[in-house]
């Protein structure tokens, strides 16, 4: 029989924060150019840390994307600031 | 008649040796070139004060290190000096050293500015020792610790 208590739960926990001073520049769009082994959902993780928002670059590069599971390396795609 | 000729002269040569003198008087000095703006003071954390409750400037009204279960825990952090980008980060943990929460804040201060940061846990928090720790851009700034009751 143990005695240990157990750990508090601390996963409803709520956060947030704010600031008097006003927020960094938003940085502008970027270029990226497409490696081996690439997909919009991997780049999407990279720039944004979400996998999901793969749909914001597809979009941004309509003009050159037509299916988005397929890019090549060497392409360059237009990657639109973080928001 | 001799005498009136030496007046005219005297009266030229006085008058030629005032304009020499007026066109010989030193220039006003320029005036002092504007003093170049101080450089913007370096970004540094001022003060990180804990309280449960905040105004409109973000500083916390009463600042205190124990709290009631139900509390919006806040803590205030001061800032001085300007940066294009801090990431202020506030990491709060329990006294068993369990991560209760992470919060990041990016800003740009163009001065002193007030960064504030609440954590609020519905179901009431355990009793206990908490502490905050304030991280500006990867650096500790200053930790505060605090009592539930």
């Amino acid at each position: 029989m143990s005695n240990d208590k157990p750990k508090p739960d601390f996963s409803n926990v709520k956060s947030g924060s704010s600031s008097t001073a006003p927020k960094p520049a938003a940085p502008a769009e970027q270029i990226y150019t497409v490696v081996a082994g690439d997909n919009l959902s991997k780049i999407s993780r990279k720039f944004y840390g979400d996998a999901n928002q793969w749909k914001r670059i597809f979009e941004a590069n309509r003009d050159q994307l037509k299916n988005p599971d397929l890019i090549h390396p060497g392409q360059k795609l237009k990657i639109p600031a973080k928001t | 008649m001799r005498f009136l000729r030496y007046l005219v002269l005297l009266c030229l040569v006085s008058l030629c040796f005032a304009a020499c003198q007026r066109s010989e008087a030193p220039e006003a000095a320029p005036p002092p070139a504007a003093a170049p703006a101080p450089a913007p003071a370096p970004f540094r954390v001022s003060g990180i004060d804990l309280g449960n409750a905040i105004g409109a400037d973000k500083r916390v009204a009463a600042p205190g290190s124990s709290f009631a279960a139900t509390d919006t825990i806040y803590a205030s952090v001061a800032t001085e000096g300007a940066s294009p980008s801090v990431t202020l980060v506030a990491r709060w943990t329990y006294q068993d050293g369990q991560l209760v929460s992470e919060e990041t804040q990016t800003i740009a201060p163009t001065g002193a500015a007030v960064t504030e940061f609440h954590i609020a846990k519905p179901d009431g928090w355990p009793a206990g020792g908490y502490q905050v720790e304030v991280i500006a851009n990867g650096a500790s700034a200053g930790t505060r610790a605090f009592q539930v009751q």
